[in-house]
């Protein structure tokens, strides 16, 4: 399934996001590309201007919202100095701050203690805590202990269990 | 935030010898050379893992080791860089055809030196070889005496110097240095006289003997050749002479003035070891352009940075490019690929892109991973690494996914370097037709975006080559700098005459 530019027809292999034929953007809907002089570039500088990746600065009385993946209801959570997230288990007398079970952390393959999301002055840095499937922030995979800085709109995922992180 | 052994294998510092096992066992799939037979970055990372695998099974070694990292850690002040890959999209449907992915790689500088660092000037163990054949005589002469002086001016005592001119033949005229008395190191510049034809390699090596008298670990080690000419029959002992260099820690940057000198070779040398190399079309910014050269060199966080791309074994890296600062293609042979300085205000950008097969299995699964080594200035000790582990979920249904804006920013301009790229290929096949065709879309393209003086050489090297089935020395050398510097920034220097705003003179 090749994507066919609009422009001049050229078969591209799918994820080429510019043609390799005439050069073009191949992210615009075919409405709007027999317009011959629209200059999608002017748009692009303007773009590079702003922050490629959201916020990384936590106003630290505000909030944040976990969208976990199927869910139409978010969590909503003012994060304390230290939020350990996992599952909940009868056996395990250590109970994280934030439960996941309800989201299916079993079957996705959620630690007990899995993570842990941390406040300081004005950032959150989100910590994998040796947990058995991984933790990935924007498919990069966390290094057990390491803090990564978590900006506003980041993916995370727990095992299997895919969230996104708004700043609110 | 140190990439320890335990990091490298993705344990904790309390994982047990099983433990250590099963993680040495998940990255072997991926990166072990008997599954990775065309993958240099595998092989590289391949070996390190084991070197950390071999150490921490082992009790005693594990216990030295982790005594080491504790002494290490009690140094303060360590600095680092970080590492952070963005690829093109955060999920992929099977299609049933191969499909492209990109990954923008940002290597930038710890943040706390963002206020320290850059007004901290790095120590340069600098070499000029400049070309003074018989072509250099006049204005072109004169204007790199007068940059060289600039430089002297701008270097501190700390700072070591050389200079070599050749033609036929090299001469020494400042043995490597440290620049305390100006005066007579800038007069024995001015005697500089033109003559003769241009022999590189000569020149090359006799900069390269001089740089290694001062080659240090926290010094950023440089040779600036500036060459005027093209040079004939030692173009491989040119490249050998730069591969023994990178590997001893030096760099070489290659500029080429006017329009008379082989920009692919000079392409190749700077690439090589992680220099920069640039199309100076007028002797007038000769000045401006060398010195800015040297004032980002001495504003270096970071040196002999490399980067290296490991893809799992059904992925296939096709293209590395370094996006920011000055563009440069890069070579994918190398395991670790040379990149050159980290400056302390400027993050490196690097664009991968990967071929993800047709046949793929729903789930989550890993592509590729990447690691940068570097040499942190500031560091007591050496041979910083970081890491990023890049994976995604293969899903039956498309989910809504948007290209980042600053993937989308750089392709729209790589693109146009690839199309240029792609038509000089055509020609050395001997496709005119295709060529003229590849040139004639460049052109468009470059209209539409409202570079008209480029648009026009593209048009004009299109019909050139559809007549002569040659591109010219001058459009050849526009094509392929010009369309690299629509990447950079409008802030970042472009050795064209009259694009910048920084001028020293």
């Amino acid at each position: 399934m090749s994507i066919v530019c609009p422009y001049c027809g050229y078969q591209n292999r799918p994820g080429i996001l510019f043609c390799e034929e005439c050069g073009k953007n191949l992210q615009v809907d075919a409405a709007n590309a027999t317009l011959p002089t629209r200059k999608i570039d002017d748009g692009a500088k303007d773009l590079a201007a702003k922050a490629t990746w959201g916020t990384a600065r936590f106003n630290p009385s505000s909030s944040i919202l976990i969208h976990v993946r199927d869910n139409a209801e978010p969590i909503i959570l003012q994060p304390a100095r230290r939020t350990i997230i996992g599952r909940s288990d009868t056996s395990s007398t250590q109970k994280p701050d934030l439960d996941l079970t309800p989201f299916g952390a079993l079957e996705k393959g959620v630690s007990r203690i899995h993570a842990a999301i941390e406040r300081s002055e004005d950032t959150l840095t989100l910590i994998d805590m040796g947990s058995s499937n991984g933790t990935h922030l924007n498919g990069q995979r966390l290094i057990p202990d390491q803090p990564r800085v978590l900006r506003d709109g980041d993916e995370i995922r727990f095992g299997k269990l895919v969230a996104h992180i708004y700043f609110k | 935030m140190d990439l320890d052994f335990y990091g490298l294998l993705g344990i904790s510092p309390h994982a047990s010898s099983d433990e250590i096992k099963a993680a040495y066992r998940r990255i072997a799939r991926r990166l072990h050379p008997d599954v990775n037979r065309n993958s240099p970055g595998a092989a590289a990372q391949f070996q390190i893992v084991t070197t950390a695998y071999e150490t921490l099974l082992d009790s005693i070694r594990r216990r030295r080791y982790d005594e080491e990292q504790e002494r290490n850690r009690a140094v303060k002040n360590n600095m680092y860089f970080t590492l952070r890959v963005t690829p093109s999209k955060q999920s992929i449907t099977p299609v049933g055809d191969p499909q492209v992915m990109y990954l923008l790689t940002e290597i930038a500088p710890d943040p706390r030196t963002r206020e320290e660092e850059q007004k901290r000037e790095s120590t340069l163990n600098l070499t000029l070889v400049l070309d003074r054949s018989n072509s250099m005589n006049g204005t072109r002469l004169d204007k790199v005496k007068v940059a060289a002086h600039q430089i002297i001016d701008n270097l501190s005592a700390k700072d070591i110097l050389s200079v070599v001119t050749f033609n036929d033949r090299p001469e020494v005229i400042i043995p490597a240095t440290y620049v305390t008395d100006k005066p007579a190191l800038k007069a024995r510049v001015s005697l500089m006289t033109a003559a003769g034809g241009t022999e590189i390699y000569q020149g090359l090596s006799a900069g390269v003997d001089q740089n290694r008298r001062y080659l240090g670990p926290r010094l950023v080690n440089r040779v600036i050749l500036l060459t005027d000419g093209h040079t004939f029959g030692d173009q491989e002992r040119c490249l050998e002479l730069a591969r023994t260099a990178q590997k001893e820690g030096i760099g070489i940057s290659a500029m080429g003035l006017g329009h008379d000198w082989n920009d692919e070779f000079l392409d190749k040398i700077a690439t090589a070891t992680g220099g920069t190399s640039a199309y100076i079309d007028s002797a007038g910014a000769v000045v401006r352009f060398l010195n800015d050269h040297v004032r980002h060199l001495s504003n270096a966080f970071a040196e002999r940075v490399g980067v290296s791309i490991a893809p799992d074994p059904d992925v296939q890296l096709e293209l590395a490019f370094k996006l920011s600062p000055n563009p440069q293609p890069l070579e994918i042979q190398d395991g670790f690929i040379p990149i050159g300085s980290l400056q302390a205000n400027r993050p490196i950008m690097i664009l991968f892109q990967l071929q993800i097969p047709a046949e793929i299995e729903l789930g989550f699964r890993s592509i590729a991973r990447v690691m940068a080594s570097g040499d942190v200035l500031a560091n007591e000790r050496q041979a910083f690494q970081a890491l990023s582990d890049i994976s995604t979920e293969v899903v039956a249904e498309p989910l809504p996914d948007d290209p980042p804006q600053s993937i989308m920013d750089a392709l729209s301009k790589l693109t146009l370097y690839r199309m240029q790229e792609r038509a000089r290929d055509a020609l050395d096949r001997g496709d005119i037709a295709e060529a003229t065709r590849r040139l004639e879309n460049l052109a468009t393209r470059l209209l539409d975006m409202g570079e008209e003086e480029l648009a026009n050489q593209a048009l004009a090297e299109a019909r050139r080559v559809a007549h002569t089935s040659n591109l010219s020395d001058r459009g050849s050398k526009a094509l392929r700098f010009h369309t690299r510097y629509l990447l950079a920034p409008a802030t970042d220097d472009k050795p064209t005459a009259g694009t910048g705003t920084r001028q020293l003179e």
